[in-house]
């Protein structure tokens, strides 16, 4: 796992598909992702409009055009809350953080494809998210799955295949996607 | 002797001792079965004359400002400081000692479950804008793109039921309007300790209600897992009172052990008798006792402060067994020598308790508890000492006037000039000190006698500076005949205010109807809700082309239907609910009109402030609890002082009644008045301020000052004799300044003030009464 660690600040494109409920159809949106070092990431959206979120000192602020800014505290988005745990510590290296707050499951090879299984071990968080996967290969993670308890699930791709999501994305084409080679 | 005949042998005085200890006993059991302490500052106060005194008094208990306690905690990481946050806030929420506790952790359902339909009444969106097409198409394309953020999982629960977010405007709203930073979901203050904010259900200048409010934080946080590593501290009005009781508790304890055992030694090296002394003290004993005990009889509590002056003003009664000792004659049964002194002895004690007479007229229910405690412990010490003290001291003595130092000081006392002139230039003195002083007379500030440490005061303005918590001081008064007036009275001046806080005249000001709006308005904004048809029609036209799922937002228009059938909200519905019962502190009814009271923080253009009051005819009005606590003060100060005329005039009769010579009431009377006044100019010359606490002192020296001029007025004609008034009074003064200068040297204000103005008072007192005594001067 140390061999996907970066030094800060890692920059990755990120394309997302959210599965919810409450939709239809699934929401699209692309940008990048930034680990600031710390316990800091930012989340930007270029498309469909511009939205910039900041995780620091465990508060989230919301910036999005033409609107004040909005705060609210990270324990009350444990999405971003996992987010962060795992996406700070996949990419500072740090095996023990992660230990720490996910229960892991590994399959693949370190040198070609693999799957990596968190589920988180704080009950108030698990309440919310059920699980996450990431897929990579060698050193790089592709796709990140984010299966919430509810059933709604976001598939963000990631680096060189962030480029690749579809224009109307379903489960299965993301699945086959995150899974082919690079 | 005659005197012999009533001596008793040892069996009848055994039995007496054990009587009289056995009564003591009894007298003790009593008074801890029905002594209840009140520490309640007001209780002692007197009754409120003006409006805003009334408020203050209600303001000083229970205004949301003075309950309010500031809690942080430090010493550990910022997760370990917010986890013990929300356990200690779980913990006092379950507490009825407190009424709200805050650490920043907001729930989203600030609105009760039951109330959310009304959140379309309390809400001014629908002021400005109806719900149609338009305003839904933009509020559905709003939450599309919070549904991409990170936002989404806090708003996807909300979504059906409330897609415009009402419910997170009016929290928005709710929020404290200057909150500090939040990290790990509760509030930090910049140098980094958690913070909360603790409303307790006892009265802010309680200290004996507050001290179980703050104990009960404190173990609430001991028990905490972790808690051991971080440091919890308070701040507020209440633990100030607490920090203040105890800091001069801890001091006069102290001074107190020191001076008792100067005082014992004093004793034992003028009578040189163990036995003496121990019976001596019975007196003073069975005067607090007795005087406790009748208080419980005639008052329902007992007040701290009447015991605390009380057994200053007690201190007189030690003079009654002193004067016994020193004045018997070798040989001489105690009795007898008790009956010849008793006349004199009869005056002081009655014209003391004459004196004090006059606080029971004062009116006030602290001053009527002190006289009845002083009155009943003098007359218990004065008869005890008379009937019952002679016949267990020791048959033989010592006499005093035979000391060879006292036969020396006698002939020094003797041969001191005694110019006619002494009170005139004392007098002339006092004038001219009093003239020349400076600064005010009077200090009003009470707090400034309890003063306490800087650094706490430091911690409390950053604390309440990073909680944006309201002021203590001041506080915007609404005033209306009826609730709903107030609340309209308040929805009116929200514009002015937010002017004002746009123009930084206060960091904030949080009014009644910031949380209920008025009957009026709730039914305005129902007139505007849409029937289930239109609405219905709107939100189809709106989420045409978004991917919402069909029938996503019925709860959302069910509410809508409801809120357009409900009655409005009331305070009293209102009430059941935690946010109802901030708005319930908020309003208060009293004499058939309703005061709302805002809470005004971060102060910075009083006059500003006071100007929303313009030209309301007193409807609204900005309270300064500071003016209004130092007018009640004065006002208190000018009942002691018509109280301490009064017993000045009943004085003077009395004395010129028993001693039956004006003449000979003016060598008692003038050199008192004269120490005293002398003492008082005194003080003002070194820049003292006088405090209800000098006054009191005043009176206690008067009172000792009073046998001093007594005692060397009475001129018994024979020398031995009047080395034993010498010795009786140089004993008197000495343990008197040995237990009052003591406490002039205390730090804290109020007891130096005590100690100081009796010392003095003592000095100036006996100095006085021997140079205007007058056998002296017809040597």
């Amino acid at each position: 796992m140390a061999a996907l660690g970066q030094p800060a600040p890692a920059h990755t494109a990120f394309a997302e598909a959210r599965f919810l409920a409450v939709l239809d159809r699934p929401l699209v949106v692309s940008g990048e992702l930034s680990w600031l070092g710390g316990d800091r990431l930012q989340r930007r959206v270029e498309h469909p409009q511009h939205e910039t979120a900041t995780i620091a000192d465990g508060e989230v602020t919301q910036l999005r055009d033409g609107r004040s800014p909005r705060h609210f505290s990270l324990k009350r988005a444990p999405q971003l809350q996992v987010l962060l745990d795992s996406f700070v510590a996949l990419l500072s290296g740090d095996a023990a953080r992660l230990q720490q707050a996910f229960e892991i499951r590994q399959r693949g090879d370190a040198a070609g494809a693999w799957t990596l299984t968190l589920v988180p071990r704080d009950a108030k968080v698990a309440k919310t998210v059920a699980s996450i996967r990431i897929d990579g290969y060698a050193k790089e993670s592709r796709c990140m799955h984010m299966q919430e308890a509810d059933g709604d699930l976001a598939v963000d791709l990631l680096g060189s295949l962030a480029a690749r999501m579809p224009a109307e994305p379903t489960r299965e084409a993301l699945a086959a996607l995150c899974q082919g080679m690079p | 002797m005659p005197g012999y005949a009533l001596s008793m042998r040892a069996g009848a005085r055994a039995t007496l001792l054990l009587a009289w200890l056995l009564a003591l006993a009894g007298l003790g059991w009593m008074v801890s079965q029905r002594l209840h302490v009140s520490t309640d500052l007001r209780s002692f106060m007197p009754a409120p004359t003006t409006p805003d005194q009334r408020l203050l008094m209600e303001q000083v208990g229970e205004g949301p400002g003075s309950r309010l306690l500031l809690v942080s905690i430090r010493g550990q990481s910022d997760a370990a400081l917010a986890a013990l946050s929300q356990g200690l806030a779980a913990a006092l929420k379950e507490d009825r000692r407190y009424s709200q506790v805050l650490n920043g952790n907001f729930d989203l359902g600030a609105l009760d479950e039951r109330l959310l339909p009304y959140r379309y009444l309390l809400s001014p969106t629908l002021d400005t804008q109806p719900l149609d097409e338009g305003y839904l198409a933009e509020q559905l394309q709003q939450r599309l793109d919070d549904l991409s953020s990170p936002a989404a999982s806090l708003l996807k629960g909300l979504l059906p039921r409330d897609p415009t977010l009402e419910v997170l405007k009016l929290a928005e709203s709710w929020a404290p309007a200057k909150s500090p930073e939040l990290r790990e979901g509760v509030w930090f203050s910049p140098q980094g300790e958690a913070l909360l904010l603790v409303q307790t259900v006892a009265a802010g200048f309680d200290p004996g209600a507050q001290q179980q409010a703050i104990d009960g934080i404190r173990r609430a946080f001991a028990a905490l897992p972790g808690s051991a590593g971080a440091k919890l501290e308070l701040s507020g009005p209440g633990y100030f009172s607490v920090v203040a009781g105890a800091q001069t508790r801890n001091q006069a304890d102290w001074i107190g052990r020191i001076s008792t055992v100067g005082f014992i030694t004093l004793l034992l090296l003028a009578y040189r008798s163990l036995s003496s002394l121990l019976l001596s003290a019975l007196p003073i004993a069975s005067a607090a006792l007795a005087g406790i005990a009748t208080l419980t009889v005639a008052f329902p509590e007992v007040h701290g402060i009447t015991l605390a002056f009380g057994f200053t003003l007690l201190g007189v009664a030690q003079e009654y067994p002193i004067r016994v000792l020193s004045h018997r004659r070798a040989g001489e049964d105690a009795v007898a020598s008790v009956r010849a002194l008793w006349p004199l002895l009869l005056t002081a004690i009655a014209s003391a308790c004459i004196a004090y007479l006059a606080f029971y007229a004062s009116g006030v229910n602290g001053l009527k508890q002190l006289a009845v405690f002083t009155i009943v412990g003098l007359l218990v010490a004065g008869f005890s000492t008379r009937y019952l003290l002679p016949h267990l001291l020791p048959g033989r003595v010592r006499d005093v006037a035979d000391m060879r130092w006292l036969v020396k000081a006698r002939r020094f006392v003797d041969r001191l000039p005694r110019p006619r002139w002494i009170p005139v230039a004392v007098a002339a003195a006092i004038v001219l000190m009093l003239a020349l002083a400076r600064g005010p007379f009077w200090q009003d500030n009470l707090a400034a006698l309890t003063p306490l440490p800087q650094d706490l005061l430091q911690r409390d303005a950053r604390l309440r500076e990073a909680l944006g918590a309201p002021d203590v001081r001041y506080l915007l008064v609404l005033q209306a005949p009826s609730e709903q007036g107030v609340l309209a009275l308040s929805e009116r001046l929200q514009p002015r205010v937010d002017a004002l806080l746009a123009q930084h005249a206060a960091d904030a000001l949080e009014l009644p109807s910031r949380y209920l709006p008025t009957l009026a308005l709730q039914r305005e904004r129902q007139a505007k809700l849409p029937d289930r048809a239109t609405l219905q029609h709107a939100l189809d036209a709106a989420a045409r082309g978004l991917p919402f799922r069909a029938d996503l937002f019925q709860p959302f228009v069910d509410d809508v239907q409801t809120a357009r059938g409900l009655p409005p909200l009331t305070p009293q519905r209102y009430a059941q609910t935690p946010l109802g019962q901030r708005l319930a502190a908020m309003l208060v009814e009293r004499d058939g009109h309703w005061l709302g009271l805002g809470t005004v923080s971060g102060v910075h253009d009083v006059a500003a402030l006071q100007a929303l009051g313009a030209d309301t005819n007193g409807a609204v009005r900005l309270l300064d609890l500071k003016a209004a606590s130092e007018s009640l003060v004065v006002d208190y100060r000018t009942r002691i002082l018509q109280a301490l005329l009064a017993a000045a005039v009943l004085l003077v009769l009395t004395i010129a009644l028993a001693l039956r010579s004006l003449r000979r009431a003016w060598h008692v009377l003038a050199p008192m008045t004269l120490a005293t006044f002398l003492v008082l100019a005194v003080e003002r010359a070194t820049g003292i301020e006088i405090s209800l606490f000098h006054l009191v002192a005043l009176i206690l020296a008067g009172g000792l000052g009073l046998h001093y001029a007594l005692f060397f007025e009475r001129d018994t004609g024979d020398p031995a004799e009047q080395r034993r008034t010498l010795h009786a009074t140089i004993v008197c003064v000495l343990s008197a300044l040995l237990v009052f200068g003591m406490l002039a040297w205390a730090t804290i204000p109020v007891l130096r003030a005590i100690g100081l103005t009796v010392s003095l008072g003592v000095a100036f007192h006996f100095c006085l009464s021997i140079l205007m005594a007058p056998h002296a001067r017809q040597d």
